[in-house]
């Protein structure tokens, strides 16, 4: 099924330009490949980026250039390590560094794992976090702004269901607690510019244990 | 039988963008020569993309603040990873110019990666990218001469947003900055202008 909550065009521009930051692009990657619409969306994008470089004056190449490249060209293709397959019941979103993390995913409360997939650039993180099925995040708001797509499962944030590839953006003055669904544990590929900022005592308690 | 490929190559210098200019290249004879590559390994068709291509690609990547000596390796491995997936490209469905856009921007992004792998204190993400496979749903050669057209058309203060926003590095902020206007207004502007283009891609469908 197509996720039905989307990255606002902005974003989806951004992304098929290369433009986003490191941790932002993985966690948009993880929805598009799971919704076909965005990715017609993209490819938009790059057909007008492609058309652009049609439009600029060229750049001088070495003098030896095509020289290499049809020396290049006659080379054995090396082998490409193969993608790692995501795990089962996640949507198909396959990432070598995810897939590393997910490996050493620790569990950091009762229900609750976390795994760091990439630091910075910055106060940035981008990590993991399973929370278990019924289970709620505990109340908080953000620092600037913070991006997730769902992995697996799904979670309810104020009425709104999020289920496998859904994506959410949400910034400062986004003030929830995001809820599982009562079906499976909800695993979800987050990118925070900063920590959260816990708005009540089972926030204060959790984050030291959780660190995100 | 090369002869849009073999024009000369022109030195750079200030390098404007000519959204007025008529296309350099056909772009049906850019896919022909992809399927060419896929069906027989034609070594001429190659030469034919690379000396088109390569110097493009090079002169898009320095705008997204690649030096000149990476822009140079990263437009050869653009061109070796166009021979090496040739078959998968349909040039009756996609535009050659959209795929070398999709490879040079991955093999960018990959590049950032392994520079940012060497700092300390930052991981490496291995994100994988976005697939460059075409897609069936859009391109073919009237809807790139329409793109074109509607770059021509975009009223100046959009043309230079998009400018910016395709082919710097620039975070929008800074673009916003540059050309002295609020964030929402260089925003509001891209979108006009991307809005307008892909009219310009629904017409053509």
């Amino acid at each position: 099924m197509n996720p039905r909550h989307h990255p606002t065009e902005d974003i989806l521009v951004e992304h098929a330009l290369g433009r986003l930051q490191p941790g932002r692009d993985l966690v948009v990657a993880a929805h598009v490949a799971a919704c076909s619409s965005c990715r017609i969306k993209m490819r938009e994008t790059e057909i007008v980026g492609g058309a652009l470089i049609e439009t600029l004056a060229p750049e001088t190449m070495a003098a030896d250039a095509l020289q290499r490249a049809l020396a290049a060209i006659d080379r054995p293709e090396p082998p490409s390590p193969s993608s790692p397959a995501p795990p089962t019941g996640w949507i198909g979103f396959s990432s070598p560094a995810v897939e590393r993390a997910w490996r050493r995913r620790r569990w950091a409360a009762p229900g609750v794992w976390v795994a760091p997939v990439v630091r910075g650039p910055g106060a940035m993180r981008t990590y993991l976090l399973s929370v278990g099925a019924g289970m709620s995040v505990p109340r908080h708001s953000h620092r600037g702004a913070e991006m997730i797509t769902v992995m697996t499962g799904a979670y309810d944030d104020r009425g709104a269901v999020h289920g496998p590839g859904d994506f959410a953006c949400n910034d400062e003055v986004v003030d929830h607690k995001p809820t599982v669904t009562a079906e499976r544990a909800c695993v979800c590929l987050i990118c925070a510019d900063a920590r959260l900022i816990p708005l009540d005592w089972v926030g204060r308690l959790f984050q030291p244990i959780v660190r995100i | 039988m090369y002869a849009l490929a073999m024009e000369p190559l022109r030195l750079s210098g200030g390098a404007q963008m000519r959204f007025g200019g008529a296309p350099v290249s056909s772009p049906s004879s850019m896919s022909d020569h992809i399927a060419a590559i896929a069906r027989s390994g034609d070594r001429a068709a190659f030469e034919a993309l690379f000396l088109h291509f390569a110097p493009r690609v090079k002169a898009y990547l320095m705008r997204m603040g690649t030096s000149p000596e990476a822009a140079e390796e990263l437009a050869q491995e653009t061109l070796l990873a166009l021979w090496r997936r040739a078959a998968s490209f349909d040039p009756a469905k996609a535009q050659a110019s959209t795929w070398i856009f999709a490879i040079a921007r991955n093999l960018r992004i990959d590049l950032a990666r392994r520079e940012r792998r060497a700092l300390p204190g930052e991981d490496p993400t291995d994100a994988p990218l976005a697939p460059v496979e075409p897609e069936a749903e859009l391109a073919a050669s009237e809807k790139a001469r329409r793109i074109g057209q509607a770059l021509t058309d975009l009223p100046t203060a959009q043309a230079e947003v998009v400018r910016l926003a395709f082919f710097s590095d620039m975070p929008h902020s800074e673009i916003a900055g540059e050309l002295a206007l609020p964030l929402g207004t260089v925003k509001s502007r891209l979108r006009l202008a991307l809005g307008r283009l892909r009219i310009a891609l629904e017409e053509g469908r």
